[in-house]
């Protein structure tokens, strides 16, 4: 898969009608540069963002339940109300549940849109669908559009060499893949959990027999032996392959990548008061790895948001304190190192959760109404945008789609979501093929 | 000819039309329909003669006839085997008969004879006739109007073509139902968007030409003939097209393939054939694409342009759901009249050299005897050669080694093992859902079919017509994978992995770049309609029921689908007949021209790293072969063979061009698609994870599986394991090749360079090099076993000199010994199959 920028007149949605033009499996001459050696200078032709902006995405795999978090509906008959209460915030009218007072605190640097929906309340393609835009037509375990982070990974790369682009906290996400912009821009994860006290990145530190005398010592052997001509190959993977030595192996060399995940390095106080936790801990981590050059990072809120049965106890004794405490402390975090302009952090799951309680005290799936909380990233901030019905079913103002979710986030990036890329079977598919960004949070 | 209303034909059944409309029923206004009269110039001419004048001028065609005010025509001029139709002059005895402008585009102006002149070094002259015009006739919406909708992308999947269509406008994708968009044409949008009072103020017109606001900007302009059409159709009550208006049967293309210098130019002229039998120049009317455009790219005017590169660009015209294909051909060097020092052994070879020749491409030298056994034994086998192996090959001195090399693969269980993997994969052979054990049953159901060389055919029957409990018919697990969706996955998948076809797009829409529609299809759906399913077991037992056992129903008729073959006719299948065996006996017959032409392709995109047609399963007119005769030929003989698959195997294996080395020369370093040169690629997820293994004598333990069972062996995706995650081993969630990439990540150079998974295998206490210090074995020749063991060849002297002065000046010969194989294991020959 390629795809080509080139001019031509535009077609209703902003496309360039010459992208159409795929070149197929072609490889001519100087045309055969790996996709990850030309982006650069295709960025820049095309316009596209050089910015230094990062994205944290905190991932709540399950589902959160929307009425119990941001759009709380104290008038509600109580099989529908449930037993939280809605608290006031640092601004002025907008109330969040009483089991958020951290980030009630700073609503002032939060944004929350209530009205976000869709329609589908499987895991798996509400999950594909909030992490790529796109609705899949099938169930299956992996992506089959790329995920947000991929596209970011691969329209803009690192904000700075030597660290990968885009990274997974703790572990793999899912439907965080790259789909058919092929498996240079999955996510690059630490598989492992920057809570344990020996916490280090797989294959980042030298193997225990190797030191760096003796890796220089092979790499100048390799440089020396490595004759195979680069030209054998076609479809100009081996100069891939070189440039990910080149990545890799200063990764390993060099400490700056082995500085950012160092997370051991953190002021015992602030690792406490991010929360002693794998979110906190990840999302305490997803700053360093930004502050370093990562693009873009997804953080998996542990598990145990899909709250069918017991919600209420679920969510007061164990899921949002850490939540509350893990967000709240990142964005002041970030505000605090005059970041929150360069860096957008966004929470939010595949849907939201059933306004009525079912007979076990649990919410059910409701992709109807969820609410996405935004953070700073040079967004309007210290509002809540769209409204639900009274029961928090459906949006009755401001309705933003999945697409109109990730379209802000692509503007935050300079990432134009209209530009096009083809899959296998040769659709030309734009990064987003719905959505216009918000306007309450980038107007 | 002109038809009138006193001599109508007869038309063949047009499917489109099997159906009444939508909007005949919805129909809200009175609507005018065009007369029964067909309303198509007919092009009165030999299409194919040409004429021959001064100055050696070629023209095309050789005289016009035009029988209706909205027919044009575009000559083509040639000169020497040259397009020259851009450079020629021309001129019209009289204006008032017909108008040309400076491209050779005439356009019939009043009834009468008329001489058009050519002049470039020399003249020659084309009559032309226009017979009685049929001025003011009306114009025909279905035939006249729909393509200007996709002309000028109103109705294209990012515009109003999408499924949603934008901003409450939605025509149908590519203009592929004219019903649906005459409804929302002319009955939705409260009559705004055409308003035959006041035609200029339809939103169509006002829209396309930007006079109001509009999202996808301005179309065309007002003196442009798309609005003059669409203004004249407003005003004469927007009429819908008669149901007796011919459909639009074939294109061709004239030329349909021309050589090109790079920089140079080729005027094509595209000709629309009907199903009344008229003819009618829609040049201006189709769209075009070039599917490599660094080669050769068009214009809407249908001018071709070399852009520079060699190669070969095949560029498609489109025009209402039906595509012809011009192949441009823009050579390496100089046509050669032979290939010096290629010695042919087989039609391989034959028809390969005829291109070269035909492209000027001169072949790499073959490869030399280890890369090739390296080469071969990963391509039949999946694993490298071992150290005995490559020693014993290299030392044979006689000369037909390298065909008994091939026998002796082809006849070892690793062959049969590496393609059951290979099948698994694209059979979706996983463990899912239970069927862990099914899964191993199927995994060694194909492993015996191949080891045995059992005909593709009874292959293909055993997945296609799977019947029974998995333990007796283990490939049911083919549709258990498929079980969500099973109606619709099947057909996608029996059409793209059996029938190289992707049909899936035709499920929801006309196939954008194909003749397949919705009907196709739906007929290939109807096959599968009575297959069940029993409610216990992982995989349940599949039995061909004589009742329906799915809802499905197809959109455009309401009903559900009946089996008709591609191309083809509906299936007589009686109730008691398993409707599957119905469909592989026709997929089977030796004339289907589908079946064996994906085989081979297949085959031939895994041993020389890319399809004649590229990607192996997407075999379309739009998508041509690099090679159409060796693609014929490779399918005709396997059709011959009774689908022998080692026969076809084995043919491509002895032929030369399997054994040219991967290095190219100045004269095919641009070669990309006519295997010039062996195209190097990387080694597949697990055949490489084996190679690690082989080079550092060790043995990676599976769980769950025989403890010398390698990758390659193992029945599903199910097993864990970092290395082949990282290396991207196929999830087994399409039937589709594509889903191994290729492409290289971070993760995937940290394991092999920095890594303590790869550290132990390399110090393993009984891996190679262990052994090798414990016998201690001079540097020299540790440093041999360490290349013929990675690389299959004994190292260069200055290879040799390197390694042996690097172990002599380090203390600790093992850790020494270490790093020499560390170095080769991550060379970019060691991950190459090259």
């Amino acid at each position: 898969m390629l795809d080509i920028l080139s001019p031509g007149h535009q077609t209703c949605d902003g496309i360039r009608r010459r992208d159409f033009v795929r070149v197929g499996s072609l490889g001519i001459g100087g045309l055969t540069l790996p996709n990850l050696l030309r982006q650069q200078a295709a960025a820049k032709d095309a316009g596209r963002s050089v910015s230094n902006k990062s994205v944290i995405l905190v991932w709540l795999a399950g589902g959160p339940s929307h009425i119990d978090m941001y759009d709380l509906k104290p008038d509600a008959p109580s099989d529908i109300r449930g037993e939280f209460k809605p608290i006031a915030t640092k601004v002025p009218g907008v109330e969040i549940s009483e089991h958020l007072p951290l980030q009630a605190k700073i609503m002032d640097k939060l944004a929350v849109v209530r009205s976000a929906h869709h329609t589908n309340a499987g895991h798996g393609m509400g999950s594909q669908w909030m992490q790529t835009g796109w609705h899949a037509t099938i169930e299956v375990n992996d992506n089959i559009y790329p995920s947000c982070g991929s596209v970011v990974s691969r329209m803009k790369g690192p904000n700075s060499p030597g660290v990968p682009a885009y990274v997974n906290l703790p572990r793999k996400v899912s439907f965080g893949n790259a789909a058919y912009l092929g498996a240079s821009y999955n996510p690059f994860t630490a598989d492992s959990d920057p809570n344990n006290d020996n916490f280090q990145v797989r294959n980042l530190q030298l193997p225990g027999r190797v030191d760096e005398s003796r890796l220089g010592r092979r790499q100048s052997l390799l440089s020396e032996l490595d004759t195979l001509r680069r030209d054998v190959d076609t479809k100009g993977d081996i100069k891939g392959i070189d440039k990910f030595y080149g990545d890799a192996l200063e990764m390993v060399t060099s400490d700056k990548a082995q500085r950012a995940f160092k997370i051991q390095n953190e002021d015992p106080k602030l690792r406490e008061q991010y929360g002693r936790n794998d979110l906190g801990q990840s999302c305490l981590l997803a700053r360093r790895l930004v502050e370093a050059g990562v693009t873009y990072v997804s953080v998996q809120a542990g598990g145990g948001w899909d709250t069918h049965g017991n919600n209420f106890t679920s969510l007061k004794d164990n899921l949002l304190p850490k939540y509350d405490r893990a967000v709240a402390t990142l964005v002041s975090d970030l505000a605090q190192r005059g970041l929150q302009d360069d860096v957008l952090v966004m929470t939010m799951g595949e849907f939201g959760r059933t306004p009525r309680i079912n007979p076990g005290a649990g919410r059910d799936h409701w992709p109807g109404a969820m609410s996405i909380l935004y953070a700073g990233g040079g967004l309007n901030m210290g509002q809540a945008v769209g409204s639900t019905n009274s029961k928090a079913e459906y949006p009755t103002s401001k309705p933003a789609t999945p697409g109109c979710v990730l379209s802000t986030m692509y503007h935050v990036l300079g990432i134009d979501h209209r530009h096009v890329f083809y899959d296998e079977v040769r659709r030309r598919l734009p990064i987003l093929n719905e959505g216009r960004p918000i306007q309450d949070l980038v107007g | 000819m002109f038809a009138t209303a006193d001599k109508s034909p007869v038309f063949p059944l047009d499917p489109r039309r099997r159906f009444p409309h939508r909007s005949n029923q919805l129909s809200k206004i009175a609507r005018m329909q065009t007369t029964g009269r067909l309303l198509f110039a007919s092009i009165c001419l030999a299409l194919h003669a040409t004429v021959a004048l001064a100055g050696g001028l070629t023209v095309e065609p050789a005289r016009v006839t035009f029988d209706d005010a909205l027919a044009h025509r575009q000559l083509i001029v040639s000169q020497d085997g040259h397009d020259v139709t851009r450079r020629a002059r021309y001129t019209s005895s009289d204006l008032a008969v017909v108008t040309v402008d400076e491209t050779g585009y005439l356009s019939p102006v009043g009834t009468g004879n008329a001489v058009v002149t050519i002049v470039l070094d020399g003249t020659t002259a084309v009559p032309v006739t226009v017979g009685e015009l049929s001025q003011g006739r009306p114009i025909n919406f279905d035939t006249e109007i729909v393509p200007l909708l996709s002309r000028y992308g109103c109705n294209a999947a990012a515009c109003h073509g999408k499924a949603s269509g934008q901003n409450g406008f939605k025509l149908s994708l590519f203009g592929f139902d004219a019903s649906i968009d005459y409804q929302a044409l002319v009955e939705e949008g409260r009559g705004r968007r055409v308003f035959p009072a006041a035609p200029r103020h339809s939103l169509l017109l006002t829209k396309a030409i930007g006079a109001v606001p509009h999202g996808g900007g301005k179309r065309f302009d007002e003196n442009s003939e798309a609005y003059r059409l669409m203004q004249q159709w407003i005003a004469s009550g927007v009429p819908a097209s008669a149901e007796s208006t011919p459909t639009i049967e074939r294109l061709s293309i004239v030329p349909s393939e021309r050589i090109l210098q790079p920089g140079s130019q080729q005027q094509l002229a595209v000709i629309a054939k009907y199903s009344d039998g008229s003819t009618r120049d829609i040049t201006r009317h189709a769209q075009y694409q070039s599917n490599i455009d660094v080669v050769a790219i068009i214009d809407d005017a249908a001018l071709v342009k070399a852009t520079g590169n060699s190669g070969e660009a095949a560029i498609m015209a489109r025009y209402m759901g039906q595509v012809a294909v011009f192949r441009a051909i823009v050579p390496h060097g100089k046509p050669l009249s032979e290939i010096a020092g290629f010695q042919t052994t087989n039609y391989i070879d034959e028809l390969s050299v005829a291109k070269w020749k035909k492209l000027g491409l001169q072949p790499s030298p073959s490869a030399n005897d280890a890369t090739f056994l390296r080469r071969v034994t990963l391509d039949v086998c999946g694993r490298l050669p071992t150290v005995d192996e490559t020693r014993r090959f290299l030392a044979d001195t006689s000369a037909d080694k390298r065909q008994k090399l091939i026998e002796r693969l082809l006849n070892s269980p690793d062959y049969a093992a590496f393609f059951a993997m290979r099948w698994g994969a694209i059979l979706r052979n996983s463990k899912l859902a239970g069927a862990d054990q099914a899964s191993y049953a199927f995994h060694n159901w194909l492993k015996d079919l191949i080891s045995r060389n059992r005909p593709y055919d009874e292959l293909v029957r055993g997945v296609v017509a799977a019947a029974g409990e998995w333990q007796d018919a283990p490939a049911i697990n083919w549709y258990w994978q498929m079980r969500d969706d099973q109606l619709h996955q099947v057909t996608a998948d029996t059409a793209q992995v059996f029938l190289g076809i992707r049909l899936q797009c035709a499920r929801c829409h006309h196939h954008p770049y194909e003749r397949w529609g919705q009907e196709d299809y739906f007929g290939l759906a109807g096959f599968f309609t009575r297959l069940g399913r029993k409610s216990f077991g992982q995989p349940p037992p599949y039995y061909s029921s004589s009742r329906l056992t799915t809802g499905e129903k197809n959109p455009v008729t309401g009903k559900v689908p009946e089996p008709k073959f591609l191309d083809g006719e509906y299936a007589e299948v009686t109730p008691d007949e398993d409707p599957r065996h119905a469909l592989v006996d026709w997929m089977t017959k030796p004339d289907n021209p589908f079946f064996a032409r994906v085989l081979v392709n297949r085959f031939w995109g895994h041993f020389l790293g890319r399809g004649l047609v590229d990607e192996v399963d997407d075999i379309r007119e739009t998508n041509p072969a690099s090679n159409p005769e060796l693609l014929d030929a490779l399918a005709k003989d396997f059709v011959e063979h009774k689908f022998d698959m080692k026969h076809i195997i084995r043919t491509i294996l002895n032929s030369r061009v399997y054994h040219l080395s991967s290095e190219p020369t100045k004269a095919n370093e641009h070669d990309r698609h006519n295997f010039a040169r062996f195209y190097g690629r990387r080694i597949i997820a697990e055949s490489f994870h084996d190679a690690v293994d082989q080079a550092c004598g060790t043995q990676t333990r599976f769980n769950g599986v025989s403890g010398s069972a390698r990758a390659v062996d193992l029945p599903h995706e199910g097993f864990g394991s970092y290395f082949l995650d990282t290396f991207n081993r196929p999830k087994r969630v399409t039937g589709c090749e594509c889903e191994r990439s290729s492409g290289a990540t971070l993760a995937q150079v940290l394991l092999l360079a920095n890594s303590n998974d790869i550290e132990n295998k390399i110090a393993d206490g009984t891996g190679r090099v262990a052994r090798l210090i414990k016998e201690k074995q001079p540097a020299a020749e540790l440093v041999i076993e360490l290349y013929l063991a990675a690389l299959s060849r004994f190292p260069k002297k200055n290879e040799l000199q390197t390694t042996v002065n690097y172990i002599e000046q380090q203390q600790n010969k093992q850790r020494a010994a270490e790093d020499i194989l560390w170095t080769l294991i991550n060379t970019r020959e060691f991950m190459f199959n090259h």
